[in-house]
């Protein structure tokens, strides 16, 4: 009996723990929703209210009709799915040679691949700026596209590499002989048995285009190309910002990636814990 | 022929055969890294290279006229009050940050380890933070932190800690706190999401064994689960580092680097002065730098990862 109360007092710290912790890491996202209820006169009063007076979607109406917020999420779209297609491109062909073959240099692309995971593109912004306007890619998606999947390159072909490994080379060899080409082999028989891997590729790909702000506010200074990461910092003004647009501005970027999260969660996951935890 | 026997095999004039051999026979495969290799030549190796060749001249953003200045740059730095100011500031900032990160990581994994109820749930809802725009979540701590209207003033007030509300990013001393907490929330997701993953592959026995023991609970953590989750610590705490020492949206977003510089990181100050103040070549110098630290972590979380002389 006492080892069950003990049990039972120690599941209810452990919950109780998770909930104040779990409170912690919402309070901001509470904060984000909260503020883009309240009216005008509220939200610019102090102290602070944690529950809105008297609830209004007045912030919505005002976003969607005096900022470029659908434009942000048009351009943030162009931006992630090109990057996604890019990487992809060139991931799955890189990631699949080196599963399935022995060559000398291997081990040292698949390394240095590793490197470049490390360099940061803050650090390379300026060697990036002056590769940017060689090639004359200013202010085109291209300028963002191209420099993301740089960066998302690595974790993709080791990503693939890992997965694409573990196909049963018998598979494809049979599949040879049925007359399949080498491309049909990797489309319909290698691609399908690695979804897992590819779904955590693509929704890594999407979010680092989706959230990063440094290439876009490097590279384009076009507003009309902005997405939303520089679409909010955009609105932060220098003597005066409009908290009550900005962050609902705020919710409406984040929206789509919660629907990602609701429904690929196991798949994130996995791709983040990929690298640091080796079984 | 094994690869190593093809590549011990000696004579000069055969080596050059063996390897066009080689080549020939994994022609395929080569072809296939290629895009791959090349893209990422031009797009981050190009840059590099540049970013070292820049360094060695003044090159401002509006000119096209170089002039070689050697070293100068780096003698300017190194004789720089600001430079070692940095380091201090970028120092304070990491080990804060990645402190922060592993501790309620860690607090949050063991929580979630155990047999709990709709862990799905509460993965999913801690996972968020990692996965929105830094910039987004930067306004979010901005709003509230705000001296007037924020929500932390409000509680403060109400709690009584404070008389009248304060400026936190407004002030010189303390505005680098009010952005590292930001950045630890950022951060805290992948640690809690790491730790879990390392926390769940440890054999259950271990911990039965020790109940019978009767050893505490504390004692259970500190000589198995921490022994046990080392080397997961260890890799998840140096990619930590690596991320927040180049953490550059959050602090952009919330202060710019200021007041009077004092949130100003390094990576911060190369965008200061290459991008923002147009003098691309003493920005390609604080670039170099910045490669060299990186490096050094790169070259351990190598050495880590690889440990064991595993097969890739």
């Amino acid at each position: 009996m006492a080892g069950h109360d003990e049990g039972g007092l120690r599941r209810v710290r452990v919950y109780g723990m998770l909930i104040a912790l779990l409170g912690i890491m919402m309070f901001p996202f509470y904060v984000m929703f909260s503020s883009t209820f309240k009216p005008e006169s509220e939200i610019f009063s102090a102290p602070a209210t944690l529950v809105p007076s008297q609830p209004s979607l007045g912030a919505y109406v005002d976003v969607w009709t005096q900022t470029d917020v659908l434009l942000w999420i048009a351009n943030s779209f162009v931006i992630s799915l090109g990057t996604v297609v890019l990487t992809l491109l060139l991931a799955i062909p890189a990631a699949y040679s080196c599963a399935r073959n022995d060559f000398v240099g291997k081990r040292t692309f698949l390394l240095a691949v590793l490197v470049v995971q490390m360099f940061a593109p803050v650090v390379l912004i300026v060697g990036l700026f002056d590769v940017i306007s060689r090639l004359g890619l200013f202010n085109t998606y291209l300028a963002v596209i191209v420099p993301a999947a740089a960066f998302t390159l690595p974790f993709n072909i080791w990503m693939l590499y890992g997965y694409f490994k573990t196909v049963p080379v018998e598979l494809e060899e049979s599949a040879r002989i049925d007359g399949a080409s080498q491309l049909q082999v990797l489309t319909k028989i290698v691609l399908p048995l690695t979804k897992p891997a590819l779904v955590a590729s693509i929704t890594y790909t999407f979010l680092y285009a989706w959230n990063r702000l440094l290439f876009v506010l490097t590279f384009l200074t076009d507003s009309g190309k902005y997405n939303i990461p520089r679409g909010v910092f955009s609105m932060v003004g220098a003597l005066q910002t409009d908290w009550r647009m900005m962050l609902t501005v705020s919710v409406i970027g984040i929206i789509p990636l919660l629907v990602l999260f609701a429904f690929l969660e196991q798949y994130i996951v996995a791709g983040m814990t990929a690298g640091a935890v080796k079984e | 022929m094994s690869l190593a026997e093809e590549r011990t095999r000696t004579g000069d004039d055969s080596r050059l055969a063996q390897s066009a051999a080689h080549i020939k026979r994994n022609r395929r495969a080569y072809l296939l890294i290629a895009p791959a290799a090349v893209f990422l030549v031009a797009v981050v190796g190009y840059p590099i290279l540049e970013t070292f060749r820049l360094s060695l001249y003044r090159s401002p953003a509006d000119s096209t006229i170089e002039t070689f200045v050697g070293l100068q740059h780096y003698v300017d730095i190194f004789n720089s009050d600001i430079f070692y100011r940095l380091l201090w500031q970028t120092g304070r900032w990491v080990a804060v940050g990645v402190a922060g990160k592993t501790l309620l990581g860690l607090l949050i994994a063991v929580h979630l380890k155990g047999d709990i109820r709709g862990r799905k749930f509460f993965r999913t809802a801690f996972l968020i933070p990692w996965g929105i725009p830094y910039a987004i979540s930067a306004v979010v701590f901005r709003w509230i932190e705000h001296p007037q209207f924020g929500y932390l003033n409000a509680i403060l007030l109400k709690l009584g800690v404070i008389e009248q509300g304060i400026g936190i990013l407004g002030s010189p001393d303390i505005a680098w706190l009010g952005v590292v907490v930001a950045d630890i929330w950022i951060g805290t997701p992948f640690m809690a999401i790491i730790f879990l993953a390392g926390l769940q592959s440890i054999p259950q026995d271990l911990y039965e064994a020790a109940a019978i023991d009767g050893a505490e609970r504390w004692h259970q953590f500190r000589y198995i689960t921490l022994p046990q989750l080392k080397s997961v610590i260890l890799m998840a705490t140096l990619l930590s580092t690596i991320w927040t020492f180049v953490s550059f949206d959050v602090i952009w977003t919330m202060t710019g680097g200021g007041p009077i510089s004092t949130t100003a990181t390094l990576v911060i100050h190369i965008y200061q002065v290459g991008l923002q103040n147009g003098n691309l070549g003493l920005g390609a110098a604080y670039s170099v730098i910045g490669f060299l630290l990186l490096l050094l972590f790169a070259v351990v979380y190598l050495r880590v990862y690889t440990r064991g002389g595993e097969e890739l």
